[in-house]
């Protein structure tokens, strides 16, 4: 199918995609990379009357490293944190999540922005945002805010972000010597959106872990921190006993919707199966960089 | 796809089953409802704009009622097609019972869903249905709630009250707290202080606004 009509209109500058967003209203879109709002209009799943392409925008582009943050812009692609040497020096986090985002064609062309403001609860990038801590900046191109992962995403598709504004860029607060990180998600087939997935980062210090973010994303209307989990993990070498009860703990804390394909019993099963593999991860011993 | 759930609803089980039958209040409680018509006793037509993520789909549908038994339950047989979005066909049962002062609400949803967004909606159909209906009970709440107070609100306080918005809005969460007290005396003295509070407050601002007035 082809999508229906539509306008389209390409922003110059931010504040001229947010006087664009304040005049349309939910009658316009944002376009980005694409990769979902195209399949959408495609499928005739949704009408806008306008897509205004902030492609151009240079204000959400460019990874770099600036005093304690690593900032990646909105407009990066998923690809380009793929193969950033930057990233896989700083926040190998994202380099290890970077593979599981879809399929190659479409990393070509999504973006980060994209996936974080849409917000699907089984995207891989909110919860790597989660986990990592960032920072988001949002703005209509006059006033700009910045607003914590961990308050961003509030439920289904639903986030902080106002009408009028742009999601213009993350900030990673960079990780210490002692910083780890592990990913892992589980799908019917590579590429697939992940049924349950986990973004981990913790200190460890002589085998024994601390200050620990565990992100499970699949699991509910949000990514959602395994809070019970990090509080048995922490201070811990994770022996069977821990773990175990780390395991125990995510059923109090986590109560997931069954969808067609996995029931409710069969995702908080992959959950625990995902946090040993993702604590058994950060525990080994680290290639020299 | 199935469903179940579990509402407190501060209202008696009439209001509730009432409100659950009336268009107008059905109309202002489902998310992104644009219409809700009457056909006979047990059936209506609705018209609604589904904002699921990216999908903004409108359904038209039909809904009946059968086994119906005020005000305790009734099933609930709908169907809606959304174009070229999908179509969607189901049962509800909805059981009322009253508990603590307010009416306790059980529900079990059994629904198929076909087309597109059976196909890519899939993985997030029943999270959507589920905020769908907590979206729902919350306004049906919202709906209710003040409209729980005026029994014992005296009609009296409606031309004091109007000088001074805060007090009045504050009473009517003072009125729906007190038929859950336990006590039998209870409701009539809070109605009284109510009524002699009112009175005061009534006189006080009648008072001040005669100075205010005069000088």
């Amino acid at each position: 199918m082809k999508a229906p009509a539509f306008s389209y209109l390409r922003a110059d500058t931010l504040a001229h995609a947010s006087a664009l967003l304040r005049e349309h209203g939910d009658a316009a879109r944002l376009l980005a990379g694409g990769q979902t709002l195209l399949a959408t209009l495609n499928m005739r799943l949704s009408k806008p009357q306008l897509l205004i392409d902030i492609g151009r925008l240079e204000a959400l582009r460019g990874i770099e490293l600036r005093d304690g943050f690593l900032r990646i812009g909105a407009g990066v692609r998923h690809v380009d944190i793929e193969r950033s040497a930057v990233v896989a020096q700083h926040l190998p986090l994202l380099t290890q999540a970077a593979p599981h985002v879809a399929h190659a064609a479409i990393r070509n062309r999504g973006t980060l922005g994209g996936s974080i403001a849409f917000a699907d609860p089984a995207a891989e990038w909110p919860a790597c945002a989660l986990a990592a801590d960032a920072e988001l900046i949002l703005g209509d191109g006059a006033r700009e805010r910045r607003v914590m992962a961990g308050d961003f995403f509030i439920d289904l598709y639903e986030t902080d972000l106002r009408p009028h504004e742009v999601l213009i860029a993350l900030e990673f607060p960079l990780p210490g010597p002692a910083r780890r990180f592990a990913f892992a998600e589980l799908a019917r087939r590579h590429g697939d959106y992940a049924i349950v997935g986990i973004a981990l980062a913790a200190d460890v210090t002589g085998g024994v872990l601390s200050d620990l973010r565990i992100a499970f994303f699949g699991m509910g209307n949000t990514p959602m921190r395994a809070l019970g989990a990090e509080t048995c993990l922490a201070g811990s070498a994770a022996d069977a006993a821990t773990m175990s009860r780390a395991v125990d703990s995510l059923d109090e804390d986590m109560r997931p919707d069954a969808d067609l394909h996995s029931s409710a019993a069969a995702k908080r099963h992959l959950a625990s199966v995902l946090l040993r593999r993702a604590v058994h991860d950060i525990l080994q011993p680290e290639p020299v960089r | 796809m199935e469903l179940q759930g579990e509402q407190r609803i501060n209202a008696s089980r009439d209001e509730v089953w009432r409100a659950l039958n009336d268009p107008r209040v059905l109309a202002k409680c489902v998310p992104g409802c644009e219409e809700i018509r009457r056909i006979s006793d047990t059936e209506m037509e609705a018209r609604l704009l589904a904002k699921i993520g990216p999908v903004r789909a409108h359904f038209s549908g039909r809904i009946v009622m059968h086994d119906v038994v005020p005000p305790e339950s009734c099933r609930i047989a709908f169907q809606g097609s959304g174009g070229a979005a999908g179509m969607a066909t189901g049962e509800s049962k909805v059981t009322l019972t009253a508990a603590d002062g307010g009416t306790r609400l059980n529900y079990t949803v059994q629904a198929a869903v076909g087309g597109k967004l059976g196909q890519i909606g899939g993985r997030l159909i029943n999270a959507s249905a589920r905020k769908m209906a907590d979206e729902f009970f919350q306004a049906l709440n919202e709906q209710l709630a003040p409209d729980a107070a005026p029994a014992s609100v005296p009609p009296a306080s409606v031309a004091a009250s109007s000088p001074s918005a805060a007090p009045s809005r504050r009473l009517p969460a003072v009125a729906a707290g007190v038929p859950s007290a336990p006590s039998a005396t209870g409701p009539v003295w809070a109605s009284e202080f109510q009524r002699i509070l009112w009175l005061v407050i009534g006189t006080g601002v009648g008072w001040i606004a005669c100075r205010a007035f005069s000088l």
